[in-house]
């Protein structure tokens, strides 16, 4: 074949690499965009908690100023009702009144006592944490709760909360799920040696206290705001 | 149309492609053992990029498929044959194109932007558009060896 054969060829080989590359690019942007479009589990609320917790800082499960002089510690466990009572009923005045403004964060810790399904799912409100989504996973979880009885919490239900949170990277959140674990274990034991027998409890940190001191399950938002007041 | 010579194409190339194998290299070595490249100014972007699920393939860290990639495009700019032109095309190309995917991962899925990242893609960038040029300027010319500067 003559030069300019030669050339005419590698030019069109090229020209059709090209078009496959932009094709290849394409589909591979398209199918992870795709990958973020819900599921098969419906899931509610979503909106309305990403929209309200919107522009307030998150830490792993901290929720609020990293600074704030007082730190609430809530130990719950993501399908018990009374904490999806807590957190639909109380907690949103606090982080209205106290966590917006600066004077106190909120720490959210997993003390799992329902069943089997809890520790994977407290696990993966972690996993959510460490992409600044943890306290969205918690929300949306107890917006979308089921009977504590049943096993609704299977991986499927978990990884469509996740997404409905806006954790961007499912691939790091699944594998970090698993690695989390034991820190589930962990704040379960912490939560028995502060000698919480139910959920919610709280605990409350602050320049009046001597490290964490436990208050045990609560009345309502009026006890939670005299502790903040009286651990400033 | 009036193009470089080859000669300055490959020089620029090879120039380029070492510097690739540089970045890849230092985020290639500052990720292993589950470390992350230094990003300037405080930017935890490095970070987040190195521990998202995107960073690896197939278990190998994509920086290690950058230095390969880096490595055979400065083979390539030794060499004043259409195999060389045709191959460093194909490299780029597809250097370019994975940049393309993963600067979009970046900014859309991880929304963390990692400088040493944004760094490789621009030299992959660039050496897509002079081994377009060379494959253009030059294809079918006969093989010849690379001019000496003076």
């Amino acid at each position: 074949m003559n030069d300019g054969g030669r050339r005419k060829q590698l030019l069109q080989l090229a020209a059709g690499a090209a078009f496959l590359a932009i094709a290849v690019v394409l589909v591979l942007i398209v199918v992870n965009a795709s990958e973020s479009d819900g599921g098969d589990t419906e899931i509610e609320g979503a909106g309305a908690v990403n929209r309200a917790l919107s522009g307030i800082p998150q830490s792993e499960m901290v929720l609020g100023d990293p600074q704030a002089p007082i730190e609430l510690a809530e130990f719950a466990d993501l399908k018990c009702p009374y904490c999806k009572a807590f957190a639909e009923g109380v907690l949103p005045a606090i982080i209205e009144n106290q966590v917006k403004n600066g004077q106190a964060k909120l720490s959210y810790r997993l003390y799992t006592i329902i069943d089997d399904q809890s520790q994977p799912a407290g696990a993966a409100a972690l996993a959510a944490g460490k992409q600044g989504r943890g306290w969205n996973f918690v929300e949306i979880f107890y917006k979308n709760q089921g009977n504590e009885l049943k096993p609704y919490a299977d991986d499927a239900f978990l990884e469509a909360i996740a997404k409905a949170a806006g954790v961007k990277d499912l691939g790091r959140w699944n594998r970090e799920r698993a690695e989390l674990e034991p820190e589930v274990e962990a704040t379960t034991a912490e939560a028995r040696e502060l000698g919480f027998t139910g959920t919610p409890s709280f605990a409350i940190k602050g320049p009046k206290t001597n490290g964490l001191q436990p208050m045990g399950t609560v009345g309502g938002t009026g006890e939670l705001e005299a502790a903040i007041a009286g651990a400033s | 149309m009036s193009y470089p010579s080859e000669g300055n194409l490959q020089r620029a190339i090879a120039f380029v492609a070492a510097l690739g194998i540089g970045v890849a290299t230092y985020i290639a070595i500052a990720e292993s053992g589950g470390g992350s490249p230094v990003c300037l100014a405080g930017s935890t972007g490095c970070k987040t990029v190195a521990e998202s699920s995107y960073s690896h393939v197939a278990g190998v860290n994509i920086a290690v498929f950058g230095i390969v990639g880096y490595a055979l495009l400065l083979a390539c700019a030794f060499f004043a044959s259409d195999l060389a032109r045709f191959g460093g095309f194909l490299v780029a190309l597809g250097g370019f194109g994975y940049s393309v995917f993963l600067t979009y991962i970046e900014i859309f899925k991880i929304e963390a932007i990692c400088q040493w990242c944004v760094a490789s893609a621009i030299l992959m960038t660039i050496l897509f558009l002079l081994c377009a040029t060379r494959l253009v300027a030059h294809a079918g010319n006969e093989d010849e060896p690379l001019p000496d500067r003076a």
